[in-house]
């Protein structure tokens, strides 16, 4: 079928670029962040392993078209439910398989790493919503505020399966991306303003409202609300680092210096002067941030922010729904991610465990967002094809 | 047909207007990114443009470290300012981390002072030798490991990073064989015995790198490479130097030691550093804030990234405070020499087998200084030699039965319960009470001797002591009948002999003090026995404490070792200005007259120079006036020999004081143990008259000497080879 167009024409080359250009940006910012000599292994080789892992995966995902993975997608949805529940029940204990890290059990320890299964429901979770709304919008296709509303129940109903399991674990940063991709589902699911503005509003009145009670009624949250202190701590840490210091607030701060004394120009590759604990994964904008300044961190922003658009540009391209479904959510994932990495190393958003994708070292991160982007090298790919399958529609239109 | 298009146009144009409201939407996300994304470049220019230079500054800003560096400890004099313990200082060589000392600066720095100085290799240990190893051949050692044990380790999930490190090292150093360690050769022994030092150091605290045996040529070589050898540093160290074999001085600690483990906090609490020296011990440790010393403290500013941008000294600190004590240690080695020589003596005589100790404690009735301690213990060494060893301590922190030597105290404790009165007359004779072997007193078997106290406390009779308790009991002498004694006549008589010292602490400046054993069971015998000194345990400073109290005319004065806490010399030659003085202290006042204290007193002085007295024979012909108490206790063996548990035996005790009239000395001896037959020397008496003896003659000498000399010398320590010197010329003069 899509023999009519040579390999090179239907390669998304310019993503390829973008990612090339993130695994030099990795690689560098990983070998400055290893230079306190604080890790036995070299992070620098087994980044430069993981992208090629990735590399592999997208490859391989090109292989399949949309088609299969719209039908494939709640068969990996199941599968990723499954690996979920297998990590609740899976033994905890010290040295056992799933054994909590920073108290929280989200990881399978396997011989070869260690695997984030959250990381994969992620995407997973990404293809059932689409498919799920396109098949709605299939069998409803006049739509009403009841027909809106049923959609919304069942993508809540599809949220609220794996975001259980992870707030188990618990990981709030991993639940709050589900939100996202919820929300940008939402939104361009065509659901009716009606509904969304109003639920928007309220979300966003009870988030300030926790928030403020976070500040001003600790006690009612903690004994009626049955929050932990230490959920306050990060609240506190984040809006005061420096009452913190010795504490909850050093990370922030370590991180605010390393950034800002990097000013305009950076201290240079390697010239990093300030420690930040965890600066190959979840803190490595500090090292971009202080070592090429506000240009360099500036340019990483926007290479992300052309991602985007480049996948933007993409999802208006796709005629089939469910593509587009699944860009937008794609689209959300990778937006929460930096949004909220960078975010928490300059003191605009509190601090969770959230990697900075394709830059962070980490397996499980870079296997998640490869399989994200395998989609989009697929959908690319395999474009033309389903151009052709609704050809008449389309041309009677035009 | 014309349905069919219209619908499929109307399919088609909602489809278009979802499209349209598809990009609408798809637009909106977008823009709202691009805000989002605005937001983190706005903050970003704000801190990395707007507020770079704070944080510029932040960095650059210092933290300040505070250092404390050693001062002397403060040195300890005898009363007549003879040295006691002596600071010596050493020369030493020091090196000082900072927070960015990295391994290879130290390891450089090291290899350039292992050419200046020769280590001492001996504490290097086998794991040091591994690491160093490891340091030098990283990539050998880890190659030790292969990739999938190193993937393992990795993996392992309930390690940390720290810890994975360390396994990993570990399975290194358990794989560097014995050859080669061998390796390292006798230049690199040297180079890690300087470095292992170093690495072992805290930041910024100056860590000793070597102190002894610095010769003067190593000392002038490294002093003037200073410039080449970043951290190192030559200073004075200070030994800590025992001038006297006074086991009451205590010990302190190495700086290896540091404070002790279970006093940590105690001590980080007070500003102490982890490696410091302090006092573990008696006087070293009682006496540990006065002779610390101010440390000095220096602040180190370093900015952020842990380098030291500036030093300024804060306080310049002091050396420690002197300490002078009321100790003579003339006095001291000369009784110790007797007590030493009488116990031998004893030792080699018959019957002797559990007899290892004897103290003589020797103090000022007025003013509770302790002039002399004096406590010596055989012991036999591994190669079954004999040897004697200090006990002195043993004077505060063992406790005997005394026997006789309370009897004074039993009186004035009848006298003051108003049981009888000085001048009662009462029939010594054997007391026979059911279901216990008669009681009776040593000098009458079986007669029936009327006596009145003196006579009593002259002749030493058991039985005016047990009619004096039955009168306390408030019970009747029936002969072969029992006695009805409760609990409360046991306290009354403790109690009253707790306001003599006896089983109560004395309240000396030392650490350890012991009050002594209270038997436990309240038949009526042995409160006959506690009224004789045969039931409860006193140690031999509560005896001196007692006979204190009746010669000072009833005051119970606290026994101290401390007698002034002076400034340091400023010259080394005279004493510093005196910074407290510690005069004497009244605990309490006994509860009798002055009448009855003088009647006890004259019994006392009855036992010295009375035609019965039972030390007249030791004291009869001296040349000074004096008033004492001896003492035979028959004490049941629970010493150190624990085969021997249980076995009867005699101990020996005495108590006096002299001049009669005017005390300047009380003094007390005690050994336990001296025979397990009957028959025995009595050397409780030799080495009490020998020690008066030798005090008056000390005191003869001093206040002759006194008068040629002005001012407060610093005298070199007296050594007991002078003590046999003077001895010896004394013999050749007789």
């Amino acid at each position: 079928m899509n023999t009519n167009k040579k390999f090179s024409d239907r390669f998304d080359w310019t993503l390829a670029f973008i990612m090339l250009l993130f695994c030099i940006i990795s690689v560098t910012a990983i070998a400055s962040a290893q230079t306190s000599g604080q890790y036995a292994a070299n992070y620098v080789t087994k980044q430069l392993f993981w992208y090629f892992i990735g590399a592999c995966i997208m490859g391989a995902m090109m292989y399949f078209e949309p088609d299969q993975y719209k039908k494939m997608s709640w068969y990996l949805y199941g599968a990723g439910i499954l690996l979920l529940a297998l990590l609740l029940i899976a033994p905890g204990g010290v040295g056992q398989i799933a054994e909590p890290r920073n108290g929280a059990k989200s990881w399978f320890h396997l011989p070869v790493g260690d695997i984030q299964p959250s990381e994969f429901m992620k995407t997973f979770f990404i293809l059932a919503l689409a498919r799920m709304v396109s098949k709605h919008h299939e069998k409803y296709s006049m739509r009403s505020l009841k027909t809106d509303f049923m959609l919304l129940g069942k993508i809540f109903g599809v949220l609220l399966i794996p975001l259980a399991f992870i707030m188990q674990q618990p990981d709030l940063g991993s639940a709050l991306v589900f939100f996202a991709i919820t929300a940008a589902t939402v939104i361009v699911a065509g659901i009716s303003w009606k509904i969304i503005l109003p639920i928007a509003g309220s979300a966003a009145a009870l988030g300030a409202g926790l928030l403020w009670m976070a500040l001003y009624m600790q006690d009612f949250l903690q004994h009626k609300l049955g929050f932990s202190p230490y959920q306050f701590a990060r609240i506190y840490s984040w809006l005061d680092p420096y009452s913190y210091a010795s504490s909850d607030g050093y990370h922030l701060i370590s991180s605010l210096n390393a950034i800002g004394s990097g000013e305009i120009f950076g201290k240079g590759f390697q010239g990093r002067e300030v420690y930040v604990p965890e600066n190959h994964t979840d803190f490595v904008f500090s090292v971009i941030g202080e070592e090429y300044g506000f240009i360099g961190a500036s340019a990483v922003i926007c290479l992300f922010f052309f991602l985007i658009f480049h996948l933007t540009k993409l999802t208006l391209q796709m005629k089939d729904p469910f593509c587009t479904y699944v860009c937008a959510g794609i689209i959300a994932m990778i937006t929460f991610h930096v949004l909220e990495n960078i975010g928490m190393t300059i003191q605009l958003l509190p601090i969770t465990g959230i990697p900075l994708p394709f830059i962070s070292y980490g397996g499980s991160s870079m296997m998640g967002n490869a399989l994200a982007l395998g989609l989009v090298f697929s959908m690319k790919f395999h474009h033309r094809t389903y151009m052709f399958g609704n050809h008449d529609e389309d041309e009677e239109f035009l | 047909m014309r349905k069919n298009p219209s619908k499929k146009k109307r399919a088609a144009s909602v489809k278009a207007k979802q499209r349209a409201n598809l990009s609408f939407r798809m637009n909106i996300l977008f823009f709202s990114i691009f805000l989002l994304f605005s937001m983190l470049i706005l903050r970003l220019g704000y801190m990395q443009i707007v507020k770079g230079e704070d944080y510029v500054r932040e960095l650059a800003r210092t933290d300040e470290v505070t250092v404390n560096s050693s001062v002397p400890r403060g040195r300890i004099y005898d009363r007549q300012g003879r040295v006691l313990v002596d600071n010596e200082p050493k020369n030493a060589i020091t090196y000082t981390k900072l927070q960015s000392t990295t391994t290879k600066d130290m390891l450089d720095v090291a290899n350039k002072l292992a050419k200046l100085i020769k280590m001492d290799t001996k504490p290097i240990t086998d794991r040091d030798k591994r690491d160093f190893w490891i340091t030098l051949n990283k990539e050998k050692a880890y190659a030790k490991v292969s990739e999938k044990e190193q993937q393992d380790i990795n993996n392992a999930p309930d390690l940390e990073q720290k810890e994975k490190q360390a396994k990993l090292d570990q399975l290194v150093r358990d794989r560097i064989t014995n050859d080669e360690l061998r390796e390292l050769t006798k230049k690199d022994l040297q180079v890690l015995a300087i470095y292992r030092l170093m690495a072992a150091g805290y930041y910024l605290s100056p860590q000793i790198i070597k102190s002894d045996n610095v010769t003067n040529k190593e000392f002038a070589i490294v002093s003037e490479n200073l410039s080449k050898l970043p951290g190192v540093n030559t200073t004075t160290d200070w030994a800590r130097v025992k001038k006297s074999a006074l086991s009451i001085l205590g010990s302190t600690t190495t700086p290896r030691e540091g404070i002790p483990k279970n006093l940590v906090d105690y001590y980080l609490a007070r500003d102490y550093s982890r490696n410091d020296r302090v006092g573990k011990s008696y006087i070293e440790q009682q006496y540990e804030e006065i002779l610390q010393g101010q440390k000095a403290v220096v602040k180190n500013a370093t900015n952020g990234k842990g380098q030291v941008v500036d030093t300024e000294t804060t306080s310049e600190g002091s050396p420690g405070k002197e300490l002078i004590l009321t100790i003579d240690s003339e006095l001291q080695e000369s009784v110790d020499k007797i007590v030493e020589e009488q116990l031998l003596f004893a030792k080699s005589q018959g019957g002797s087998s559990l007899l290892d100790r004897a103290f003589l404690v020797m103090m000022n009735p007025n003013t509770g200084e302790v002039l002399s301690m004096v406590g010596k213990k055989l012991e036999t060494d591994d190669k079954g030699k004999m040897t004697v060893n200090d006990y002195a301590i043993g004077t505060f922190t063992s406790a005997y039965e005394v026997g006789s030597v309370i009897k004074p105290a039993t009186l004035l404790t009848g006298y003051s319960l108003n049981a009888i009165t000085p001048n009662d007359v009462f029939i010594d004779e054997p007391i026979k009470i059911a279901g216990t072997q008669p009681k009776k007193s040593i000098f009458n078997p079986s007669g029936s001797i009327p006596m009145d106290g003196l006579t009593a406390l002259e002749r030493s009779s058991n039985v005016y002591m047990f009619k004096t308790a039955m009168k306390i009991a408030g019970v009747n002498y029936v002969p072969n009948a029992g006695l009805r004694v409760t609990l409360e006549d046991f306290t009354k008589i403790r109690n009253s002999y707790a306001q003599f010292g006896l089983g109560v602490k004395t309240g000396i400046d030392l650490p350890g003090e012991f009050e002594g054993f209270k038997g436990n069971e309240t038949i009526s015998g042995k409160l006959l026995d506690l009224v004789i000194g045969q039931y409860d345990t006193f140690t031999p400073l509560q005896l001196a404490q007692f006979v204190s109290t009746i010669a000072n005319g009833g005051k119970r004065i606290q026994p101290h070792l401390a007698k002034e806490i002076r400034e340091p010399s400023v010259d080394g030659k005279t004493l510093g200005p005196i910074v407290t003085e510690l005069g004497p202290t009244i605990l309490n006042t006994i509860d009798n007259s002055k009448t009855e204290i003088d009647y006890v007193k004259n019994g006392m002085h009855r036992v010295y120079f009375g035609s019965q007295g039972t030390g007249a024979s030791y004291f009869r012909d001296a040349k000074f006036d004096a008033a004492g108490k001896t003492g035979t206790a028959e004490a049941v063996y629970y010493g150190p020999n624990k085969s021997a548990y249980g076995t009867q035996t005699l101990s020996i005790t005495h108590v006096g004081y002299a001049p009669y009239d005017n005390p300047e000395i009380a003094y007390a001896v005690v050994v336990p143990w001296v025979t397990t037959g009957t028959n025995y020397t009595a050397i409780n008496n030799i080495i009490a008259r020998k020690a008066v003896d030798k005090y008056f003659e000390i005191q003869k000498k001093n206040t002759e000497k006194a008068k040629q000399k002005v001012g407060e010398k610093i005298q070199k320590p007296i050594t007991k080879e002078q003590i046999d010197e003077e001895d010896a010329q004394k013999i050749d003069a007789q």
